[in-house]
């Protein structure tokens, strides 16, 4: 499959608002790919129809040859999306959190312990895993959740702003996590984020949207050539202007 | 099987039996609420038992002896009007006519040998004399209990004055233009009070708590923003709702056990003063004053499908809710419709209103188990049978819709479309 993500002129309506506006997109396989623009640029409603959520009002989306529309069940169980502004349960422990999901992907027991093992060292959560999540910071909160979108290694995962919320340390952390799982495991990543560091630093490529349409596409590296920027905000700053 | 049904459902239970608003409202209320009303009701029955003394009395009597006039002038002195009738046979017909010529609620016969008895208890204590106590009893007087009870404060103060012991009362039964003979009043008011009021009350408050728990159930995964996530598991929606469903079912399920528990604690309260062993002696079914054993599996039916419509119902609204908040403001809608088959079948036979009134309740899937409870209790097995068959149908067409919410992008942008186009306009960042 030469094809992870094969976004073809969708367009998405909300009552009188076009959020996407015949967005067209491709993510290879094993890529960590970018996904990038301003507030209302239409990247969390992409990100959402590509996982299934919402129905594009035209055009097609495919997720490994799979249609999201008429094999979303097929589609879900290859995927993992982790939401912006995502919650835990906050009356179960993060282990019960994580065992609850675990359940929906692992074969067997053996699968879900080593599930369950590997959320609890992306997470670093250690003993504090055994506390309700209500009782997390924002931070935690945010490293359970990531743990969890990649503990049942997804073919493609989904990720909208992985690291808001953490801190230096922990923003790192769950970007080499990332890096590694795409390395080791073959997981490809569709991420956005406003973090243009971040972007630059973990991206294969990046595509930037603005009200609803690509702006821009390319390497980190080819998109500051292009637009003779000295990293990729002063490109994100001088396309946004264009546009 | 649903693929996940059992994990999601034991997530359901966790997030719902560990909610402390839930436990207090669910459990912990009506073990207060329900002693507590006892209590207070019980208060009340005390007074009206000491006014009920003080009530009309036809005495039939058929001693003539000089103690029947003795314990009749006890009578007169505990405030109680007095219409004397004598040397009458007090068959069942003779009774009716009588509450119905004096216009009272309460017949006491003395029969012969009541005095003679009363003197042979001087010499032999194992001698004692009796009266026989009738008290018409109402499915609307919640304190008929206190007539049934008001003819032992009588014969206290006689047996004080004379002797322990040597006067006993023998109480019957008028119901429903029956006679019961030996059947407790209280024991039959009480059962009156579950099947006209604390029953359809019972109902209507699990009807309510279970709509609570549901729309509670859907709203905190919007509340709390895990139900994006929830939606793209590989799981099916429908196992997500019926895991809902199933986990309101269960926690109401529960709190309806400490509601019985409570109402038992309620229905003590009320009838304190019957002797327990004599409900147990007496087939109360047969006398047409409960339910049989197909009678309950009825009324269970009809309850079960009620409270699954109700909680497919509140799922629809708590859909287009985004918080608890809201879910818990919209299903406020709800409760009209399942408080007024409560108070309106509490006191009314639905048969006796007009034509559309009638049409209305019944049109009402909650006022089902109400008129289902009443029913069986006449023997009627066709009325619960047809509501059943309507409520089922009801659910069914609500399950469905609830299904298509489900199955469809609506559960997640129900909220924007419920406030209007205003919403799109504003929140940019939510595209």
């Amino acid at each position: 499959m030469s094809v992870a993500v094969e976004v073809s002129e969708v367009t998405k309506v909300f009552g009188n608002i076009r959020a996407l506006d015949g967005l067209c997109l491709e993510v290879k396989p094993k890529e960590i790919f970018g996904l990038i623009g301003p507030n209302g640029a239409g990247k969390t409603t992409a990100l959402r129809i590509i996982s299934t959520l919402l129905l594009p009002t035209y055009g097609m989306v495919r997720v490994f040859g799979l249609d999201t529309v008429k094999n979303a069940d097929a589609v879900r169980s290859i995927i993992s999306y982790l939401p912006e502004e995502a919650g835990a349960y906050r009356y179960l422990s993060g282990w019960e959190y994580l065992e609850f999901m675990a359940k929906f992907y692992a074969k067997n027991n053996d699968e879900l312990r080593e599930m369950i093992r590997e959320a609890a060292i992306i997470s670093g959560l250690g003993e504090r895993l055994k506390d309700k999540t209500s009782a997390y910071s924002k931070g935690m909160k945010r490293r359970l959740l990531v743990a969890r979108a990649l503990m049942s290694k997804p073919k493609l995962a989904i990720l909208d702003e992985p690291t808001s919320g953490l801190d230096v340390i922990h923003s790192y952390h769950i970007r080499e996590i990332i890096k590694k799982y795409v390395r080791e495991h073959g997981v490809t990543v569709l991420l956005s984020s406003h973090n243009m560091l971040e972007v630059e630093h973990i991206c294969d490529r990046v595509v930037l949207i603005n009200k609803g349409r690509v702006v821009a596409e390319g390497t980190p590296q080819e998109l500051k050539e292009k637009f003779e920027g000295e990293n990729l905000e002063e490109v994100f700053a001088k396309v946004v202007k264009l546009a | 099987m649903l693929k996940g049904f059992r994990n999601f459902l034991l997530k359901e239970l966790k997030e719902l039996a560990r909610d402390p608003k839930i436990l207090l409202g669910i459990v912990i209320v009506p073990l207060i609420l329900f002693p507590v009303l006892g209590g207070i009701m019980g208060y009340a029955a005390q007074s009206a038992k000491e006014s009920a003394a003080k009530a009309n009395f036809v005495v039939v009597n058929n001693d003539r002896g000089e103690w029947s006039y003795v314990f009749m002038k006890f009578l007169s002195d505990s405030g109680a009007k007095v219409f004397v009738e004598e040397s009458v046979e007090l068959s069942d017909e003779k009774l009716l006519e009588l509450l119905s010529k004096y216009n009272v609620a309460q017949v006491l016969e003395i029969p012969r040998g009541f005095s003679s008895n009363v003197t042979m208890h001087a010499k032999d204590h194992n001698v004692t004399a009796s009266v026989k106590f009738y008290v018409y009893v109402t499915t609307t007087n919640i304190f008929d209990t206190a007539k049934s009870l008001s003819i032992d404060v009588v014969v206290t103060q006689f047996n004080r004055a004379l002797a322990p012991d040597i006067l006993n009362v023998k109480k019957s039964t008028v119901v429903k233009g029956e006679v019961k003979r030996g059947v407790d009043p209280a024991m039959v008011s009480g059962l009156m009070i579950s099947q006209s009021i604390a029953l359809p009350i019972a109902i209507m408050i699990l009807l309510v708590y279970s709509v609570q728990i549901a729309a509670t159930s859907v709203a905190m995964e919007k509340e709390e923003k895990t139900l994006e996530t929830l939606l793209t598991l590989p799981i099916d929606r429908l196992t997500i709702l019926f895991g809902k469903l199933s986990g309101s079912v269960i926690i109401a399920a529960v709190g309806a056990v400490a509601y019985m528990i409570g109402y038992v604690y309620l229905m003590q309260s009320l009838i304190s003063g019957t002797s327990t062993t004599f409900a147990a002696t007496v087939d109360l079914a047969s006398l047409g004053l409960a339910p049989s054993f197909l009678g309950y599996i009825l009324l269970g039916i009809s309850l079960f499908v009620t409270m699954l419509s109700a909680l497919a119902l509140a799922v629809i609204l708590s859909a287009f809710a985004g918080d608890v908040r809201s879910a818990q403001s919209l299903v406020g809608y709800i409760y009209p419709i399942i408080f007024l088959p409560t108070f309106a079948l509490m006191y009314i036979d639905i048969n006796t209103l007009p034509y559309a009134l009638r049409l209305l309740l019944y049109a009402i899937p909650f006022s089902h188990p109400i008129i289902a409870s009443k029913a069986v209790v006449m023997g009627d097995y066709i009325t619960p049978v047809l509501g059943i068959l309507y409520v089922s149908f009801f659910t069914v067409a609500l399950m469905y819709a609830a299904s298509r919410l489900f199955a469809t992008e609506k559960i997640l942008t129900a909220k924007l479309r419920f406030k209007g186009s205003m919403k799109y306009g504003k929140t940019t960042e939510e595209f």
